[in-house]
């Protein structure tokens, strides 16, 4: 198999890289992350008006209409760049999900937003105590006839200090039916309170109570019970996605590294002198390439709709997170006391990296969904 | 028989011990550790309480201050103190300088020094790396130049840990760029206080500052502040090290670790709303660190054997260090596994013992992560993971 990349994929991967690499440095980063948004609105804005945020987005709602390799193609350069802005939690998650879940109506408010960088979305499906699935969704939603009305607590919710609108999944109560559905929720519906925070990787979330939150048919995405059937079809993009950025992180690690044992002296002699670290550079190497291929490989069964993707994307998100402790951990290890440090991007790397494994799913959970969709293949 | 008995005995007078005054806020501080350091306050009151009760450094021996106790009684002093969460105190003095004074420092040195360590009044750290000296140790450059009583001390330490709150710091200086590297270093005890020093702090990967760079401009010391001879600090700093290294049991935090991992477990609950402990592969998983965790408490028990036959722990102690400290990682690494998206929040303020506020998810994962980012330094300091595999390779197996 091989994967060529088209003429517009090639622009776009090195537009994106170009731009990266020459205005988004790392203390700007820093103090972005530190502001109390979390992230720049200026370079929200930028990214809107290069197209990213609209790269996935329907063309009937102001998107462009790309798909898997374009998203990877970003995140990976987003990764490498250690971008703290949230293209992952809105654009891919939550434009994904209105996307293919939203009602005309519905989509027509909110995708435009989203692809002009006016829009905020976050997914609200986790909950305290419980590994994210649906069977665990204690958040209720009772069918009142004429609306729904929401309680519940959710955890952890990626970007969801920032969100305009929430996607909450929630378990239909009433009418016999107790599956779980998702509702787009203003964040600014009455009953709705956020409690915002920093999280490791440099990025805020928050934790989100719905108390007697109202709310109509037309906020129900993609049907009723169809929560799980949505989300594992976004959750592909999206994991590749977080497998692309993890990827990009990566590549940046190795270099890095590199670069720093090549220059560093200890014992009269360079850091690369020594044959357990050149042998461990090379193996953080080897761990990229490898989870490289199969981040290709995913993403070109993604592409192609093929039947194989869910199973690729899950052997993508284990190895990924094996790759990436290896080769994030290796380069603080052969770094030495200084990557310890908050001055250096590296160890940032390592914390995205950290709170990547879980979402959508971590290793374990992956590689047991690997093994189910093998036997079924 | 006997003995069995008398350690039993022993292990209840300490409980009982703590019983009464490891206090809630203390245990507080000892939970809430995501590093070898507790709270400053706490680790400090902590210190003081015991001083009081003269168990503040058992490992020393008893005409300094130590307890008498044997090495099981101390293993189960120190056992018991970690798991009901008492703040770790604070190894630079009671670990490192105190046995090293003990061994090389001055009848002078000796009766100034040692008891305002025990009794807290002193606060030491440790200066010996350097921007340009880490594993190499040896090539430190941090000059100290003699001019009559006094030397006078030029350079900058760094990744000193709690230098923030130290009043004094026991530094390796270069007293001479003659010979070998190794041949011109010595060993000196400096007052933090002194006019020309500076200290910056480091903020650490979690965010908070634990190290710090000690900058020294034109410092006066006294000569009478050597400890051993001029340019034999080397020799001084070795002993050091290998008490560094040896003087700690990675079975006791391996065992505490091993406690938090089984609660979060239990909490969890995974796909089919069940405790994560069912899970068999996570329980798979964590049955092989506790086999691991297991071999490293028996190689313990057989250091302490050699120990108490008075040989020295030597490279034995780098094993143990190699394999404790990865062990822990693992452990760590685990723990994220367990607890899923529960890590991310991070709540800084509330990782200080005197918060009061609500927090974010679990108590039982707010220091999870902190603890996987920090515990990445333990393959890095004290000497790095490659340079112990070096020293087994070396002085072990004779390559
Ligand atoms: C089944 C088999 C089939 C073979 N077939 C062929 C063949 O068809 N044609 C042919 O020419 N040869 C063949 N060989 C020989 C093979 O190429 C050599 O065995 C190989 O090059 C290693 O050499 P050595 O056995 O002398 O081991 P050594 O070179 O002595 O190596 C011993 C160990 O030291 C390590 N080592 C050596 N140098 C370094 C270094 N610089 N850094 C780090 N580690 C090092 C090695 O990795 C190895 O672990 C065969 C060998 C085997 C076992
Ligand atoms: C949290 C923390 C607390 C610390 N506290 C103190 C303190 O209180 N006082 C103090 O003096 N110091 C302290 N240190 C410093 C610590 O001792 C040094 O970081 C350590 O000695 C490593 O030195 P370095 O960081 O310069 O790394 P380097 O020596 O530059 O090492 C970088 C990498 O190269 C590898 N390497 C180096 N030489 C070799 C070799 N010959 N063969 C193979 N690999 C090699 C290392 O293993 C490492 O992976 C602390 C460090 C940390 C992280």
């Amino acid at each position: 198999m091989s994967i060529e990349l088209t003429e517009e994929q090639k622009m776009l991967q090195d537009s994106a890289e170009r731009y990266l690499k020459n205005s988004y440095d790392f203390d700007q980063r820093q103090a972005a992350s530190r502001s109390a948004k979390g992230f720049s609105d200026e370079r929200w804005a930028q990214f809107a008006e290069m197209g990213w945020l609209a790269m996935p987005l329907p063309e009937e709602h102001g998107g462009f209409g790309f798909g898997a390799m374009e998203i990877m193609l970003l995140a990976e350069q987003m990764g490498r760049y250690l971008v703290v802005e949230p293209f992952l939690e809105t654009v891919v998650v939550g434009g994904g999900l209105l996307a293919r879940g939203a009602t005309t109506a519905l989509a027509e408010r909110y995708l435009p937003a989203v692809a002009e960088g006016q829009l905020q979305v976050a997914l609200a499906h986790g909950e305290e105590g419980k590994h994210a699935s649906m069977i665990n969704t204690a958040t209720t939603a009772v069918d009142e006839g004429a609306h729904c009305r929401l309680n519940g607590v959710k955890s952890v919710v990626a970007n969801g200090d920032q969100a305009d609108v929430f996607i909450v999944s929630a378990r239909l109560v009433g009418a016999g039916n107790s599956a779980v559905t998702l509702f787009a929720i203003p964040a600014d519906a009455e009953g709705v309170e956020r409690r915002g925070y920093p999280t490791y990787d440099g990025r805020r979330a928050c934790e989100l109570t719905l108390r007697n939150v109202v709310v109509g048919p037309e906020a129900v995405v993609g049907g009723r019970g169809s929560a799980e059937y949505l989300l594992d079809r976004v959750a592909l993009d999206a994991q590749l996605a977080a497998c692309a950025e993890v990827i990009g992180g990566m590549a940046a690690l190795v270099e890095a590294t590199q670069d720093y044992i090549g220059q560093r002296k200890q014992f009269g002699k360079t850091l690369s002198s020594f044959q357990v670290l050149r042998h461990r550079m090379a193996d953080m190497y080897v761990q990229l390439e490898l989870t490289r291929s199969l981040m290709l490989a995913a993403a070109s069964s993604l592409a192609g709709e093929e039947g194989d993707a869910a199973r690729l994307i899950s052997a993508l998100k284990a190895r990924t997170v094996k790759a990436g402790r290896f080769v994030s951990q290796n380069a603080i290890q052969l770094h030495g006391g200084i990557a310890m440090t908050d001055e250096l991007s590296i160890g940032h790397y390592f914390k995205r990296f950290a709170v990547l494994e879980s979402w959508f799913g971590n290793r374990d959970f992956h590689l047991q969904r690997f093994r189910e969709l093998q036997s079924v293949a | 028989m006997e003995k069995q008995e008398h350690y039993a005995e022993f292990r209840l007078r300490v409980r009982d011990f703590l019983d009464h005054h490891l206090t809630p806020d203390l245990r507080r501080a000892g939970r809430l550790m995501t590093s070898v350091f507790a709270d400053f306050e706490a680790t400090m009151a902590w210190h003081r309480i015991l001083f009081q009760q003269g168990w503040v450094a058992p490992d020393w021996p008893q005409e300094y201050g130590g307890t008498g106790w044997d090495i099981q009684e101390r293993y189960i002093f120190q056992e018991e103190c970690k798991l009901a969460n008492a703040p770790s105190l604070l190894p630079m003095g009671l670990q490192m300088l105190g046995p090293m004074l003990i061994r090389y420092g001055t009848a002078e040195q000796k009766e100034f020094y040692l008891p305002r360590l025990l009794s807290g009044e002193d606060v030491w750290c440790q200066g010996y790396s350097e921007p340009g000296a880490g594993s190499d140790l040896a090539s430190l450059k941090t000059s100290a130049v003699r001019d009559g009583d006094i030397f006078r001390i030029n350079g900058s330490k760094i990744w000193t840990s709690y230098a923030q709150h130290s009043n004094r710091i026991f530094c390796l200086v270069r007293t001479s760029k003659e010979g070998k590297p190794q041949q011109g270093i010595s060993f000196i005890l400096v007052d933090m206080d002194a006019p020309g020093i500076k200290v910056d702090p480091i903020v650490g990967l979690d965010g908070r500052v634990e190290q710090c760079q000690v900058f020294f401009d034109d410092v006066e010391v006294p000569v009478a502040n050597l400890v051993g001879e001029e340019n034999q600090g080397w020799t001084v700093a070795k002993y050091l090290l290998e008490f560094e290294r040896g003087g700690h049991n990675f079975t006791i935090d391996l065992k505490k670790q091993l406690g938090k991992l089984h609660r979060q477990m239990a909490e969890t609950r995974g796909i089919n709303g069940a405790s994560l402990e069912t899970y068999p592969v996570l329980g798979s998983r964590l049955a092989d660190l506790e086999i691991d965790a297991l071999a490293v408490e028996y190689t313990e028990l057989r250091i302490k054997g050699a120990n108490s036959a008075g040989e020295n722990p030597g490279a034995l102690s780098s094993m143990v260090k190699l394999v404790g400290t990865e062990l822990g990682q693992a452990f760590n690494e685990l723990s994220l596994d367990v607890l899923g998206p529960a890590v991310a929040p991070c709540q800084l303020e509330a990782l200080e013992p005197c918060y009061d506020g609500d927090i974010v998810g679990p108590r039982y994962a707010l220091t999870a992560m902190a603890e996987y980012i920090n515990n990445r330094a333990s393959t890095i300091y004290g000497g790095t993971a490659e340079i112990q595999r070096d020293i087994i390779a070396k002085q072990v197996l004779g390559l």
